[in-house]
Parts: structure tokens; C-alpha cells; sequence
């Protein structure tokens, strides 16, 4: 365990020597970020705060999370691929995967960076419309807060590998990530309430990890909901979970086993 | 003896991929196949370095990823120090795979960056990476440079890094799929020089080594197997290959003259003049005797200045075997 934990530690300092070495492109990156909050606080300002759905919560700090955490799922769907056709790209994956280590592990550490830095891109977010914009943050239950983040990566690295089997297994492009990507935007609660769309399609944003790690996080960041207040919507999490990950894992490995078969597991 | 690598009837076969308007045009027609190796024997001994020679497109990179765990094979079994390589987790510690793909590195982090990050993947323990790290820099003849950028490294540079890699977690036996290739001949004679004398020598690696360089196999591999369209047609020591169906010898003669219709147990293979003496090539007939030859040449009047024997080389092994091979292909 403390081994692959070390791994996975090992790929996370690799790609921050490497991200750090494009130093401006990271700096570019910050700040377009900051100019997005700031484009999305003034959009927020036409919607009327008394929409379906919002709760009660302001537009502004609804949209923000719904973006910050829809880049983490994007993050997510498409980490796990693009790093590995990377990797395939660049001739480093069969150096990796003739090592003792696990392909599995080789496969669900390649997306450690991307899931940080994610996880800073969030909190960048929340700074910036705090300070700035003076949004209000409610800090009484991290705990579930922290729950919900570790059930939405999951869930969301349970996707993403479910990508980046199919990228193993079939050598095209992603239909998976195309489709997963754009429902999860549509559906998930993420830039208008789910409540607004018509009552027959309504259902799909239930099957969606998205949709109830937003409204965890929306709960207990902006509203100081507790953990009994949102066990519902942790529960509905969790069950998502549970079915992605193993999901995605048996995926992998069929999709490992096959390649190793057809001798195309390096190539791309 | 111990053979730490053998291979017994290993079959493989690739299934072309088809661009996805032929699919739609063709869905039922059978996809193409490529038969890359069919049923491949080999067994290598401790301690050895074995040479796998062939030219492009023999099977030598597909026998060694399925040796090197990266493949299965469809049929047959290849076992590494006692374990099918089916059972990856036992078999990846005993192996060092060197590619001969310059790129597999990290190219914006420096060499020990790099060697650091594939410590963890190779399980060198973490209070011995710095020191293990170190060893290997200064052995590959890297550790000044050791923290530049891999992008800044010349092909030699990167090759060493890639030896050193391979050599992380210290196993006994190492595959190296063309290490020479991209070169200079100076970085490659000490490449070679390190394999056999440190690697080999010193540490008592067994190596197998797949290359197309024929003088590379001649000056480094105890034995050679020589691949061809995913068959070994030939196996043994360098010697045994390169005598292989050859039943004459060769000699080349220094001679003042050379008697003009000269008739004695041999052909004459090629003559040439030089240094006011004429060099003749000859081969001895199945039965025929040199001092038979020497005596006729003697009696004839001519000085003998020189006699060399020459020993087939391996070009020449290989050029029989291809011809051979393309006989086969030609005969219905």
C-alpha cells in the first residue's frame, strides 16, 4: 500500500518538474482563469436568484462551483486517456509498463497531476470569489465537504478510465469522453438547476456523479448544510461510485489484456 | 546447464488494422494478418550473451516483448528464470528491457529526474535510490551530466541513460532491442565494450541482444540465433553459424606470378595486383589439400610470398540463409 502510495507520489512530482518548467503557460493559465470568475460574475448578474432550483443559493456562486467542479469531471474523463496516448506518444509507457508495477497502477496514477491541479483550480476559484467578489463560504462541515470531493473523484477517475480503456482497447478517438462530456455539462446541474429541464429528461441528471457531488458541495459550501442534510445525495454519490470504479478497473483490464494480445498496447 | 530464458513454440500473429471507410465498404471481409513468429525455440544460458540477428521485420522486437511481458503470445510458452511470462509480477523483477527508442524518456527532466522517477516504478528502496542512482550515472559514464535536460542529451547519452535504467533494480538479465542503432560508431564500440566487459563480465548478466549488425553480434555474442520471417533457421556459436553448409576453405595466396591455365585442387575465386604481387583468392575443392596446391604452384616456377586462410564471416552466413529462405518462398 505505502509502496504504491509512493508511486503515485512518483508520478505527481513528475509532472509538477514538468509543468513547472513551462512556467509562463502556467502563470497564463492562472490568469485566464481569474478572468473567467470575473466574465461569470457579471453573467450571473441578468439571472433572476429566485430560478427553480437554485435553492435560494446566488446565481453567481451556483454557476461557480457548477464550473469548477465541471472542469474537475472534464478533468477526469479526460486525463486518464490523453496521458496515456501521451505516454504511448512519447515511447515512456512501454519503459513503464516493463517495470515490476502494476498496469493498474501505471494507469490510475498517470491523472494524480491532473486531479491536483484540478483540485487547485478549484480552490483558486473560490479565493478569487471570496476576496474579490465577496462571496460567502460557509466552513462548519468540511467533513462532509471532504467526503463529497473524495467520492466525486472517484467516481470521476472510475469514468475516466473507463475512457482510457477504450482508447487502449479500439485506437480511435474517444466517443466515450464526447458523449460523457457533454451530457455531464447538459444534465449535471452545472450552469442552469436540473429542475429547469423538461420533467421527461429530467431523470437522466440522477445518473449523473456531477449532479449530487454539486449538490453537496453547493450544500455545504454555500448553505453550511450538514452531513445529515445531505445524506441523501452523498448515499446517491456513493452508489455511483461504487459502480464506476469496479466499472472502469474491469474495463481496464480487459482492455489491457486484449491489447497485450494484439501486441498493440504501446502503440498508438 | 541453466537456461534463464527459453521460449518453446512461440506462435504470434497480428491482425492488420482497418481504417474505418473500409469497415463501412467491407464490414464481413477477414481483416489481413501478419504471422510474426511461428514456433520459436530458443534457450538461453546464464551468464551468456546470445544474439538474436535478422533482418527487419524477422519477429526480434515481438519475441522480445513477449519475453518482456508487453505481448502474449498465441500460442506456445516463454519463460524468464523459471517463471512463464504469463506471471508478469514474478517475471518483470528479473528483466531489464533497453529499447532502442531514444524517446522514452522524459525530455524537459534531467537524466536523474528521470532514472529518480523510474526508481519507484522499478521498487528500488527509497534510502537507497540517491546512492543506486549515483552508481549507475557513473558507470554509464553520465554522472556529469546527469543533471541536464534528457532534451540536451546526444544519442549516445541517451542510450547510456537507457542502460542505466534498465540496470535500476539491479536484473540479472537484460534484453536489448538494437541499443546501437541510432549511434555514432565510436558510442557504439563502447557501448558494446560496457556490455561485454562490465555487464557481462564483471557482473555476469545473461543478455539477450537483438540486433541487425552482423560485426555486432561477431564481436559480442557467445551464441547467435538467426530469425528469419518468425523462424530460427540457425543456432549456435558464432562460429558454428558462420560455418554452417560451408564444406570449402579459403585462402588467399601472395605470389609473384600466377601460372597462366594453372589446374590444381582448387578455383580460383578472385586475383588482383598489388605491391608488385599478385593476390589470389582460392577455395580448396571438398578433397583437395593447400600443400597440394603450394606444391603445383611451387613446381611451376612461382615464389609463394604469403598464404592466409580466411574464415567465412557471418554477412555471408546470413546472405545464405536469406537466399535460402527466398528459394523457399519461390518454390509453389
Amino acid at each position: 500500500m505505502i509502496r504504491s502510495l509512493r508511486k503515485i507520489l512518483a508520478f505527481l512530482q513528475r509532472d509538477f518538474l514538468s509543468e513547472v518548467s513551462y512556467r509562463l503557460a502556467f502563470f497564463l493559465q492562472v490568469a485566464g482563469m481569474l478572468l473567467s470568475v470575473a466574465a461569470f460574475y457579471f453573467i450571473t448578474k441578468m439571472m433572476n436568484p429566485k430560478t427553480e432550483g437554485l435553492d435560494g443559493i446566488e446565481p453567481f456562486p451556483w454557476v461557480l462551483l457548477g464550473l469548477s467542479f465541471q472542469y474537475y469531471f472534464s478533468t477526469a474523463l479526460y486525463a486518464f486517456s490523453a496521458k496515456i496516448r501521451g505516454e504511448q506518444m512519447l515511447g515512456t509507457l512501454e519503459a513503464m509498463l516493463v517495470s515490476p508495477t502494476p498496469t493498474s497502477i501505471v494507469i490510475f496514477s498517470e491523472a494524480t497531476w491532473d486531479f491536483a491541479f484540478g483540485a487547485i483550480r478549484v480552490a483558486i476559484y473560490l479565493l478569487f470569489a471570496t476576496l474579490v467578489f465577496g462571496v460567502k463560504l460557509y466552513a462548519t462541515s468540511l467533513g462532509t465537504l471532504a467526503l463529497g470531493v473524495v467520492l466525486t473523484l472517484l467516481s470521476s477517475a472510475g469514468l475516466g478510465i473507463l475512457s482510457a480503456s477504450f482508447i487502449l482497447y479500439f485506437k480511435r478517438g474517444d466517443p466515450v469522453n464526447f458523449f460523457l462530456s457533454a451530457v455531464t455539462t447538459f444534465f449535471g446541474n452545472v450552469f442552469f438547476p436540473s429542475a429547469l429541464l423538461p420533467a421527461p429528461i429530467r431523470w437522466v441528471s440522477n445518473f449523473l456523479p456531477i449532479k449530487w457531488s454539486l449538490d453537496v458541495v453547493r450544500g455545504s459550501l454555500l448553505q453550511g448544510k450538514t452531513l445529515r442534510d445531505l445524506r441523501g445525495e452523498i448515499l446517491n454519490l456513493a452508489v455511483l461510485t461504487l459502480v464506476l470504479l469496479p466499472l472502469g478497473l474491469f474495463f481496464s483490464r480487459i482492455a489491457i489484456r486484449k491489447a497485450k494480445r494484439e501486441g498493440s498496447l504501446v502503440q498508438y | 546447464m541453466q537456461h534463464v530464458v527459453e521460449a518453446s513454440q512461440v506462435v504470434k500473429t497480428f491482425v492488420k488494422k482497418r481504417p474505418v471507410n473500409e469497415l463501412v465498404r467491407h464490414p464481413f471481409r477477414r481483416a489481413e494478418r501478419v504471422r510474426a513468429l511461428r514456433g520459436v525455440d530458443l534457450r538461453v544460458r546464464a551468464g551468456e550473451i546470445f544474439g538474436l540477428l535478422g533482418p527487419n521485420g524477422a519477429g526480434k522486437t515481438t519475441l522480445l516483448k513477449i519475453l518482456s511481458c508487453l505481448v502474449l503470445p498465441d500460442s506456445g510458452r516463454a519463460v524468464i528464470g523459471g517463471e512463464d511470462t504469463v506471471h508478469e509480477g514474478r517475471v518483470k523483477p528479473k528483466i531489464g528491457l533497453v529499447h532502442s527508442d531514444e524517446r522514452s524518456f522524459y525530455w524537459r527532466l534531467s537524466g536523474r529526474e528521470n532514472l529518480r522517477f523510474f526508481s519507484h516504478l522499478y521498487d528500488v528502496p527509497r534510502r537507497k535510490m540517491g546512492a543506486r542512482i549515483d552508481e549507475l550515472l557513473r558507470r554509464v559514464g553520465m554522472l556529469e551530466d546527469a543533471d541536464r535536460r534528457f532534451a540536451d542529451y546526444s544519442s549516445g547519452m541517451k542510450q547510456r541513460l537507457a542502460v542505466a535504467r534498465a540496470l535500476l533494480h539491479d536484473p540479472p538479465i537484460l534484453l536489448m532491442d538494437e541499443p546501437t542503432r541510432s549511434l555514432d560508431p565510436a558510442s557504439a564500440m563502447s557501448l558494446r565494450s560496457f556490455v561485454r566487459e562490465e555487464l557481462n563480465g564483471r557482473d555476469g548478466k545473461t543478455v539477450l541482444l537483438a540486433t541487425h549488425n552482423l560485426h555486432e553480434a561477431e564481436t559480442l555474442c557467445d551464441r547467435v540465433a538467426i530469425l528469419v520471417r518468425g523462424k530460427i533457421r540457425r543456432i549456435g556459436t558464432v562460429d558454428e553459424v558462420r560455418r554452417w553448409d560451408v564444406d570449402e576453405r579459403r585462402f588467399r595466396l601472395e605470389v609473384d606470378r600466377w601460372p597462366p591455365g594453372f589446374r590444381g585442387p582448387c578455383r580460383v575465386l578472385s586475383e588482383e595486383e598489388g605491391e608488385g604481387l599478385r593476390r589470389v583468392t582460392i577455395a580448396l575443392d571438398r578433397d583437395g589439400r593447400l600443400d597440394g596446391v603450394l606444391r603445383a604452384l611451387l613446381d611451376s616456377g612461382s615464389a609463394v610470398h604469403a598464404c592466409d586462410r580466411i574464415e567465412p564471416d557471418l554477412e555471408e552466413a546470413f546472405s545464405r540463409i536469406l537466399e535460402e529462405e527466398t528459394e523457399a518462398e519461390a518454390t509453389p
